[in-house]
């Protein structure tokens, strides 16, 4: 899995993702991303990686482990 | 306002049944011993007792009832997949259950009015038989029943519950209850084949790890005229039936299988009466359609899933062994396969031609297959039924995507179908083992020659016959194993995928048991004697 940065144009994919929730409720919204996660899972296509951006994802609810 | 529907019922089935006969036990001062004694004669037991009789074992069946099915006609498995019915053919009743069944291999899955994906099994098939056959169970179990008292070498024992079981040393004790009285017998090997509730299991104490789903179905087998394909429909949210899922399949005797998902918190009695499913039926069918109802069950899923099938000289086979939902068919032909796997490790060790070790290997092969069963037929469910509103917007997304592209439709999950399952690596099987299907060989088949007697077959791929006949005379009396030389060009070879001048062992339930790349009387020895454990000769 990556973690550097590797989206070419970072804001103009954050404003496209944001402009494509314009005007939707929050379950047309879920629905939304939902079907974004799907096309994009089928875009990287390697199981590996995709389940360490699920572990990623969801590890990323609580707060950072402390680098001491 | 019209005249309200009058609903109708097929006459019932009328089932055979079989005399019980007081055995010698019931007079016998001593416990009398036998080989194998089976408890239940379901589709796991009787597939078992078939292949033992074939393999010159007299095996002891125990039924608590006298009769096939289960009280009476309803059906419960209905799809047999070809791995059981290339068993099937090896022990004479496949012909039987192709011209009584239904022979299908295409799968439609439905959102609302529109299909999402589609499959078709026989694209990954080789095999003389097709990919699945419909038939009500106890059709099969008939068949079963006829052919082991046409073969004259098995002891059907009806109305013979088993009421305890005790390992002993080296064998197992058995008390069984009869219309005439109680007896013991004494078992080499005792098999629970009594199915999911089995009480041998509760009463040796072993712990089977339930669970049990709160998704609601009710099945409607039923008779009408309108014709449908012969395919296997799902419809994961259909308009006819409030938005929930329904199976359509078609069966023996122009019986159609109707399988409603309904509200989990139904309640049981009220959806299946007979007014009520009739309505369901009125809406999925339209009007003006004449049907008649074969039989109406309500039923809630349940899974188990033992950690050990082998206790002592006692082995769980089928469904007291391990039971999955029933979505792909993964039920009964499971318990057929372990039967199958079963069979001939057992034939072999009491003819000392195997050590007894060989048993665990029916472990060590069974259990991780149905663990698969069970994560596989878990996905399912958490599909058609999700469990939260995460898992529901997922769920939607998927099949909005799979109106569009074709890589969301095959995510679309109602029921991934039953394939032989591969074995883990092992220290009987060093590459792990894959089944090999029925394919044409020599002007037969590959389960017909299998069928001719207990031994493994090393096809030879590209040698010459005499090579073949030489290896064969330098290891003959040391192993069940006969070599066959094969030619590089014919399906067997391709299928199995051996490269010429290199050896493919098979396994007498046609699983590849090793891969021999340079075969010689050592080679193929030191790969018998792993797949039969045998002590390496000194």
């Amino acid at each position: 899995m990556k973690t550097e940065p590797n989206i070419p144009d970072g804001d103009g994919f954050y404003e496209a993702w944001l402009d494509a929730h314009e005007g939707l409720d929050e379950k047309e919204s879920g629905e939304l991303d939902a079907r974004l996660v799907l096309l994009l899972a089928n875009q990287i296509g390697d199981q590996q990686v995709l389940l360490d951006c699920i572990a990623a994802a969801r590890a990323a609810r609580d707060p950072p482990a402390s680098s001491s | 306002m019209s005249s309200p529907e009058i609903w109708k019922f097929a006459p019932a089935y009328e089932l055979p049944s079989w005399p019980f006969v007081a055995p010698p036990d019931l007079a016998s001062a001593e416990p009398i011993r036998y080989p194998v004694v089976i408890a239940g004669g379901g589709l796991a037991g009787l597939t078992l007792a078939c292949d033992l009789a074939l393999r010159g074992i007299r095996a002891v069946v125990l039924d608590d009832d006298d009769t096939v099915g289960v009280r009476g006609a309803s059906s419960r498995g209905i799809c047999y997949a070809q791995k059981s019915l290339e068993i099937f053919e090896r022990l004479g009743i496949y012909e039987r259950i192709r011209a009584k069944g239904i022979t299908w291999s295409v799968g439609r899955t439905l959102s609302g009015d529109d299909e999402i994906y589609s499959f078709n099994l026989q694209d990954e098939s080789c095999s003389e038989q097709p990919p699945f056959i419909n038939l009500q169970q106890f059709y099969l179990e008939w068949y079963l029943v006829e052919r082991i008292l046409e073969l004259c070498a098995t002891d059907l024992r009806w109305k013979s519950r088993v009421l305890r079981v005790d390992n002993d040393d080296g064998h197992a004790l058995v008390e069984v209850e009869t219309p005439a009285g109680r007896y013991v017998l004494e078992a080499d090997w005792f098999i629970d084949a009594t199915g999911a509730s089995s009480s041998i299991r509760e009463q040796m104490g072993i712990e089977s790890h339930p669970s049990r789903s709160t998704d609601r179905w009710c099945i409607t087998d039923v008779r009408f005229k309108k014709p449908l394909p012969v395919e296997r429909w799902t419809w994961i949210d259909a308009p006819f039936n409030e938005g929930r899922a329904v199976w359509q399949h078609f069966m023996a005797d122009n019986v159609w299988r109707l399988d409603y998902q309904m509200d989990e918190r139904a309640d049981p009695q009220a959806i299946s009466r007979p007014e009520v499913a009739g309505e369901r039926l009125r809406a999925q069918l339209g009007p003006g359609v004449e049907f008649e109802f074969v039989w109406i069950g309500p039923y809630q899923y349940r899974d188990h899933l033992l950690e050990t099938f082998r206790v002592g000289r006692v082995v769980f086979v089928g469904d007291s062994a391990h039971v999955v939902c029933p979505f792909g068919a993964r039920g009964g032909n499971n318990g057929i396969q372990d039967a199958a796997n079963l069979g001939w490790k057992l034939a072999l060790v009491l003819r000392g031609e195997a050590g007894v070790d060989l048993v665990d290997s029916y472990h060590a092969e069974r259990h991780p297959a149905a663990a698969e069963n069970l994560r596989v037929t878990t996905r399912t469910t958490r599909f058609l039924a999700p469990r939260n509103a995460a898992e529901r917007r997922i769920r939607t997304a998927l099949v909005s995507l799979a109106r569009r592209h074709e890589f969301a439709r095959r995510l679309a999950n109602t029921g991934r179908m039953a394939q032989a399952n591969a074995y883990p690596p092992s220290r009987w099987l060093p590459e792990g083992g894959r089944s090999v299907q029925n394919v044409a060989v020599d002007g037969a088949t590959l389960m017909r020659g299998l069928g001719e007697s207990t031994r493994f077959v090393g096809f030879w791929v590209g040698a010459g016959a005499p090579e073949a006949a030489a290896l064969g005379s330098a290891l003959a009396g040391r192993f069940p194993l006969e070599i066959r030389a094969i030619e590089a060009s014919t399906l067997l070879a391709r299928h199995l995928g051996v490269a010429s001048g290199s050896m493919a062992l098979v396994r007498p339930d046609a699983y590849l048991a090793a891969t021999i790349e340079r075969p010689d009387a050592a080679t193929v020895a030191e790969a018998m004697r792993r797949a039969l454990s045998l002590e390496v000769a000194a």
